[in-house]
């Protein structure tokens, strides 16, 4: 014990409650300030935040005394704080936005028990459903309700590197469906060294695309699971030959610094590219710019859709907000507004719902990272085409089954090839919806 | 002081003398009851409900436990937490043990750095190692590939039946993989930290047996099987019994691995992870519980086997 210092328990203990002295003081001479926003809002996008942001001033002006306190929270806490939030009457946020995948799981349980506000009748005196694209108010309605404002409508395009397209004789103008498309990538594929078409066998994202794309689903309007309907099994067979098998075009190698790598070395050609794409690969891949165009998507059939979907995000208003028609106001303000809605889109690349503002001249702009292609207007012409996705509180977990199918159904092609494959596809996607009809039939909330 | 002063101190010091133990641990006590006692009675009862979240239920009975055993995802988790535990038994203890062993010769140079080396994996924490392993597997660019392809080419050349690491192998996509490249992640970071249990038995070793055991003429093998094992026993069987708990409640390394999810095929799939997204993304805290009980119960007979097989409820004099 050091005896100079005197304290019976030792120079350690001394030091410990010094610091839990200090750090209290500290904290009492500090305290959190209480919150002062009449409305708060989350986000989980870092584009979304900054438009935000800055769209605030004007709505602040023109609600003299109010304020509005936009927050950026990352993806996932939004959806596990804001559960828990629900689930333990704690404060929430009046306004969320929500990714789609995690949208449905709040629409679980009795509608009264929905921690979000219907917003069904609001939308429909204000216009919005006639308004907007009304396939983007799918994913965010449950037993006939809408609890969100679709954010965005996310047609789907094919990014490629056009230099190395071209330079290999490609002309992509002559490209219009899947079959003329897989033909050239049968061609130009390198096995290990260039793949045509960016396309996981390991995950469904594409898969699902490509399944919306033929009309197809997880679920039904109804929220039935249907994945392995004729449309579910068509696709499943059409797509496995193209990721395994010695004829295989599409390669993957995961996201981020890889995707980079692989798209600057010419490993993937082709990728398929929503509109909120276009500006990831601008920040992730900015060495590419002006070496990379945007082609529709192949259709099914000749004179088919050639768009589908992926990935979306619905502002909703919570419950238990104290100024629901405020927070609706501010809603209006930032996904009503052309003139805000065009300034967002050229930071973020995204078209909003909101069909009117297509025709701002932001979106008619050349882009020089995209060869000077007019973005906004060829993804604003795809979008009336965008497919429906309808929800249910088991999308997350129907994906993982519709992944383990493409696992199972590559893994299968893989060794044994096209021998007996569709009895095997058929019976593969048969068991695995029959898992997820049976985790849902023992809800008795649904 | 006056004699009733002194009864009425008397009095306070006894009422003192007999409160303190309470006292003392009353803050415990109360936590304990708040966070520990009561939400594990608060999950047994919530799992013999169907729920949607807290405020949905609807009473069950075991229908959850029912479901469960007929449950082919939960079997999936069970068997690959299983096989994951037996590697990080079978594998790891071993490696511990064995590296505990050489670094706990005294003609080892620099044994102290070494035991810092091997120990730090542990500082760095699951998610950070998990997000690390993630990058050390990535396919056609990452390190574990090129470092195995440029081995393997050219051994392949001379040596025909060892196979070529190709650049493009998937570890965390392919659903054969998965559970390697986990177990791989899971040695690099607890052979370490298990050594150092191992470390602190043998040097618990009395040094007098082995002089005895050299005098008997036993060699190094029948000294380790004689006098170390023994020795050990007791440290072996906890470190025994906490890595196969710690192994059934791998959670971090395989979400952060794979994206959050189980991973190709659910090769990923762990029964804490199920469990997880059962109560957290599905909303059924009724069935996430089932499972959580289901797992404690499995765990408690396992752990009450490995203490029968390795002699742990004998006394050491017997």
């Amino acid at each position: 014990m050091n005896r100079s210092i005197g304290f019976p328990y030792g120079t350690a203990a001394l030091l410990v409650l010094a610091l839990a002295l200090a750090s209290g003081v500290w904290l009492a001479a500090h305290p959190v300030r209480s919150a002062t926003a009449d409305l708060t809002m989350w986000t989980f996008a870092n584009t979304h935040y900054n438009a935000y942001k800055a769209a605030v001033p004007s709505f602040e002006k023109a609600h003299p005394g109010v304020h509005v306190d936009v927050q950026l929270v990352s993806g996932t806490a939004v959806t596990s704080r804001l559960q828990a939030a629900f689930w333990a009457d704690l404060d929430v946020p009046d306004m969320v936005e929500v990714e789609i995948s995690s949208a449905a799981a709040f629409f679980r349980g009795p509608l009264e028990h929905v921690g979000f506000l219907d917003l069904t009748d609001r939308i429909h005196r204000a216009g919005l459903w006639d308004g907007m694209v009304q396939a983007r108010f799918a994913p965010y309605t449950s037993r006939g309700r809408i609890f969100g404002l679709p954010h965005d409508v996310h047609p789907v395009q094919l990014a490629y590197r056009r230099d190395i397209v071209e330079r290999l004789g490609v002309d992509v103008d002559k490209i219009e469906t899947w079959d003329d498309f897989v033909a050239v990538g049968r061609r130009i594929t390198v096995p290990n060294k260039r793949y045509m078409l960016e396309m996981p066998d390991t995950e469904a994202s594409r898969l699902e695309m490509c399944l919306f794309q033929r009309g197809g689903g997880y679920f039904d309007k109804e929220g039935r699971c249907r994945f392995d309907d004729e449309v579910g099994v068509q696709t499943m067979l059409w797509y496995v030959p193209l990721v395994a098998g010695p004829r295989r075009i599409g390669g993957d190698l995961g996201g981020g610094q890889i995707l980079t790598k692989a798209i600057e070395d010419g490993y993937l050609l082709f990728l398929a590219a929503p509109d909120w794409r276009t500006m990831s690969f601008e920040m992730d891949v900015p060495r590419v710019s002006g070496k990379m165009a945007l082609m529709p998507l192949p259709a099914v059939k000749r004179g088919g859709p050639r768009t589908s979907t992926w990935g979306g995000t619905m502002l909703a208003i919570t419950r238990r907000s104290p100024h629901p028609e405020l927070a609706w106001e501010f809603a209006k303000h930032l996904y009503l507004n052309p003139a805000e809605l065009a300034e967002r889109f050229r930071g973020t690349n995204i078209i909003p719902a909101l069909r009117s503002a297509w025709r701002q001249p932001a979106f008619s702009e050349p882009r020089p990272y995209w060869s000077n292609q007019r973005l906004g207007d060829s993804y604003a012409l795809l979008a009336p085409q965008t497919p429906y996705q309808y929800a249910s509180p088991f999308v997350s977990t129907a994906k993982g089954k519709l992944s383990e199918a493409l696992v199972a159904c590559v893994q299968r092609y893989r060794t044994r090839g096209p021998d007996g494959f569709e009895p095997f596809v058929r019976r593969q996607l048969r068991g695995s919806a029959g898992e997820l009809r049976r985790l849902m039939s023992r809800s008795p909330f649904l | 002081m006056s004699a009733p002063q002194r009864t009425r101190a008397d009095r306070w010091f006894r009422v003192q003398h007999r409160a303190a133990p309470y006292l003392f641990v009353a803050p415990f006590v109360l936590l304990f009851l708040t966070f520990g006692l009561w939400p594990i009675v608060k999950s047994l009862s919530l799992s013999m409900y169907a729920t949607s979240g807290p405020k949905d239920q609807v009473f069950v009975g075991a229908a959850n436990f029912r479901f469960l055993l007929g449950d082919p995802d939960f079997r999936v988790a069970a068997a690959n937490t299983a096989v994951f535990a037996f590697w990080s038994v079978f594998v790891q203890l071993p490696l511990a043990l064995g590296l505990a062993l050489l670094l706990s010769r005294s003609w080892l140079r620099g044994r102290e750095f070494l035991r810092l080396v091997f120990f730090s994996p542990n500082l760095l924490g699951q998610v950070f190692v998990g997000v690390l392993f993630s990058v050390l597997f990535v396919p056609q660019y990452g390190l574990l590939n090129n470092a195995l392809h440029g081995l393997t080419e050219p051994l392949h050349r001379y040596l025909s039946f060892i196979p070529v690491v190709e650049l493009d192998t998937k570890w965390l996509a392919n659903p054969a993989l998965v559970m390697p490249a986990l177990v791989l992640t899971s040695l690099w970071m607890y052979v370490g930290f298990n050594m150092i249990y191992f470390l602190a038995a043998l040097q618990a070793v009395d040094q007098d047996l082995y002089e005895a055991a050299t005098v008997d003429g036993a060699n190094g093998l029948q000294q380790f099987i004689a006098v170390t094992l023994p020795g050990i026993r007791p440290v072996a069987v906890f470190v025994l019994i906490t890595s196969t708990i710690g192994s059934f409640q791998l959670f971090e390394l395989p979400y952060i691995m794979l994206g959050n999810g189980p991973g190709p095929n659910k090769a990923g799939l762990t029964i804490v992870m199920y469990l997880y997204q059962m109560g957290f993304v599905t909303g059924d805290l009724g069935y996430a519980s089932a499972v959580g009980w289901t797992l404690a119960l499995g765990l408690l007979v396992i752990s009450l086997a490995q203490m029968r097989i390795t002699g742990a409820f004998r006394s050491n004099t017997e």
